[in-house]
């Protein structure tokens, strides 16, 4: 059984569309295709994945985890200099290296 | 007047607002997310709030504020060193990695009188000669272990039954501490041995070097007996009697005993935690087979699946809350090590849960044929006939060749958490591991495809348990700080 949503581009990035896909690898396999202004994906359940409705909560399941993907693009892209420098400290003086 | 101004004046609203500090999220239940910052703080919020936070919504008056601000998961001009304290946490919680390897593993033999259908080393029979180390082989991987840098070493010796070969651990122990006079590192030396073998030469030997003791202790006697059979099906009564005397000879502390969980041991975990109080034992560690050995082969370890692990593991788990609530101390160990990351600014180092890998950096494996291994895992992926892992060999080998091998390298850089799909944004990253070892076994690659890891699945369902349980009851979150403060 395969089931369609539609992504509006502007509101959610391809990868953020790629990321929330591969969580939901176990249980479908998904055709993302981009079109003019819309992120087209077509959901097929793989096979033991279904039981009684188990497909509507696995779609509103997976809407959700596309939610969470752009809001870990927000923190990521705010938190990237910041992220690195606390990296660059902490590793800094810790003697990984030889003289 | 008072000494102190109202707190009103610490919460003037910085006229930059906040900025948001590296964090992760996941999802803990239906309603809420357990987020985490670089350093492996966490705390929990609603979907609604978390939305409110990252788009900046956050008053400075909500006690949210504060708390994030103090778990650094936000930052202010008012905070102008909180980038630096998260830049020391990390930093601790990295430490281990510039120590390098800790743990040296010696397989002495792959002999072993028990012929147990679970075992994970493919032990050999015990008539099997070319199955044991040689002194020549010990005296060269000795000489690896010491030029690892790390300020603690402790050499592990492992079988088969390693007591076949007490010997070579003789001379080895002896030979390690020679050397020691001048390297002065932390010494220690384990034994793990089932127990069955030891007469008062040995008892006296580990009593004038401090030797440590692991043993296998599957539970009640007829459990036991059924996963490890011997010649006289009497390794439970060995067991014990072992345990017994190596107290009385070198000190209660001394010896420790691990279990095995099999089909036979599902629906039986109050009966296993109950051989472990009768023992005396203050902990135990509730282990799934592993996918390695006799145990894929006689196909012991696909006898059970994930959840029912699970189901035993959190039934198990409940039970030793329940000891510890009517007073008697009492540790899950697996637990214990992922509640110090959650919980305490160290990083406990138990090499299954360590990013990038321990295979290597924490722990090697010299077997008895000279071959260097990247963990015990490792070597016995090995014994079934696949030595992908193989990093070295001490006869022909020097320590820089094997600790800069591709073979070490690419599965350690493949794995790194930090950059895996689905881990790179998992808010538990900083209490799981990398374990390439576990998923090229299981899956074919270092890094394998997470939604469908046993692995993923098992840690993932304990630390939405740990976290929910010390969130539910404050008695369980005393309890876990306590346990998590006896792994550092």
């Amino acid at each position: 059984m395969s089931r369609m949503l539609v992504f509006s581009a502007q509101v959610y990035s391809i990868e953020t569309i790629k990321k929330a896909a591969y969580r939901f690898s176990d249980v479908l396999a998904i055709d993302i295709v981009p079109r003019l202004g819309e992120i087209e994906c077509v959901l097929h359940f793989l096979s033991g994945s279904q039981g009684e409705g188990q497909d509507e909560a696995i779609i509103a399941a997976f809407k959700n985890e596309v939610l969470d993907q752009d809001l870990r693009v927000l923190i990521s892209k705010e938190t990237e200099a910041i992220r690195n420098a606390v990296l660059a400290y902490a590793l800094s003086k810790t003697e990984l290296q030889g003289p | 007047m008072s000494k102190f101004q109202a707190l009103s004046a610490y919460q003037r609203p910085s006229a930059d607002g906040y900025q948001l500090l590296p964090f992760r999220f996941t999802p803990l239940n239906d309603r809420e997310y357990v987020l985490t910052n670089q350093a492996g703080e966490f705390t929990v919020l609603d979907r609604q709030t978390l939305a409110a936070v990252v788009q900046h919504q956050l008053p400075p008056t909500d006690r949210l504020y504060d708390d994030l601000k103090s778990k650094h998961f936000i930052i202010d001009r008012d905070s102008s060193v909180a980038t630096a304290l998260l830049a020391l946490k990390v930093r601790t919680k990295l430490k281990r990695l510039s120590d390098f390897t800790g743990l040296h593993i010696f397989v002495v033999s792959l002999r072993c009188e028990h012929s147990c259908p679970y075992c994970q080393v493919s032990r050999q029979s015990d008539d099997q000669l070319a199955f044991d180390m040689s002194v020549e082989t010990a005296e060269k991987s000795l000489a690896l272990v010491f030029r690892s840098p790390s300020p603690a070493i402790k050499i592990e010796f492992q079988g088969g039954e390693p007591l076949l070969k007490l010997p070579l651990i003789r001379h080895v122990v002896e030979r390690a501490e020679a050397l020691n006079i001048t390297q002065g590192r932390d010494l220690q030396f384990v034994i793990a041995t089932n127990l069955a073998l030891i007469n008062d030469e040995f008892l006296d030997f580990c009593r004038n070097h401090n030797i440590f003791i692991s043993t296998s202790l599957d539970g009640p006697a007829d459990l036991h007996n059924a996963n490890r059979p011997r010649p006289g099906h009497d390794s439970y009564q060995r067991a014990i009697e072992g345990i017994s005397k190596v107290r009385s000879a070198i000190g209660r502390a001394r010896v420790s005993a691990l279990m095995t969980t099999t089909t036979l041991s599902l629906g039986r975990v109050r009966d296993i935690v109950d051989v472990y109080v009768a023992q005396g034992f203050r902990g135990i560690f509730l282990r799934p087979m592993s996918p390695y050995g006799f145990a894929v082969k006689t196909k012991w370890f696909k006898a059970y699946d994930t959840d029912e692990w699970l189901a035993f593991y959190f039934a198990g788990l409940d039970y030793i809350l329940e000891l510890n609530r009517s007073a008697y101390d009492f540790t899950e160990f697996y637990a214990a090590t992922i509640l110090a990351k959650m919980l305490t600014p160290f990083e406990p180092g138990f090499v299954d849960l360590r990013s990038p890998a321990g295979i290597g950096i924490g722990a090697m494996v010299y077997n008895y044929d000279g071959d260097v291994y990247a963990s015990d895992e490792s070597r016995m992926l090995a014994e079934m006939g696949d030595k992908i892992f193989r990093i070295g060999n001490v006869h022909r080998d020097r320590y820089e060749d094997i600790i800069l091998s591709d073979a070490l390298l690419k599965p350690i850089e493949e794995s790194f958490a930090t950059s895996v799909p689905m881990c790179s944004d998992c808010a538990f990253e900083p209490f799981c591991g990398a374990d390439p070892v576990f998923h090229y076994a299981t899956q074919g690659d270092f890094v394998g495809r997470k939604p469908l890891s046993a692995f993923c699945k098992r840690n993932m369902a304990i630390f939405r348990r740990l976290i929910a349980l010390m969130r539910a009851d404050d008695e369980v979150r005393r309890i876990f700080v306590k346990w998590a403060n006896s792994r550092c």
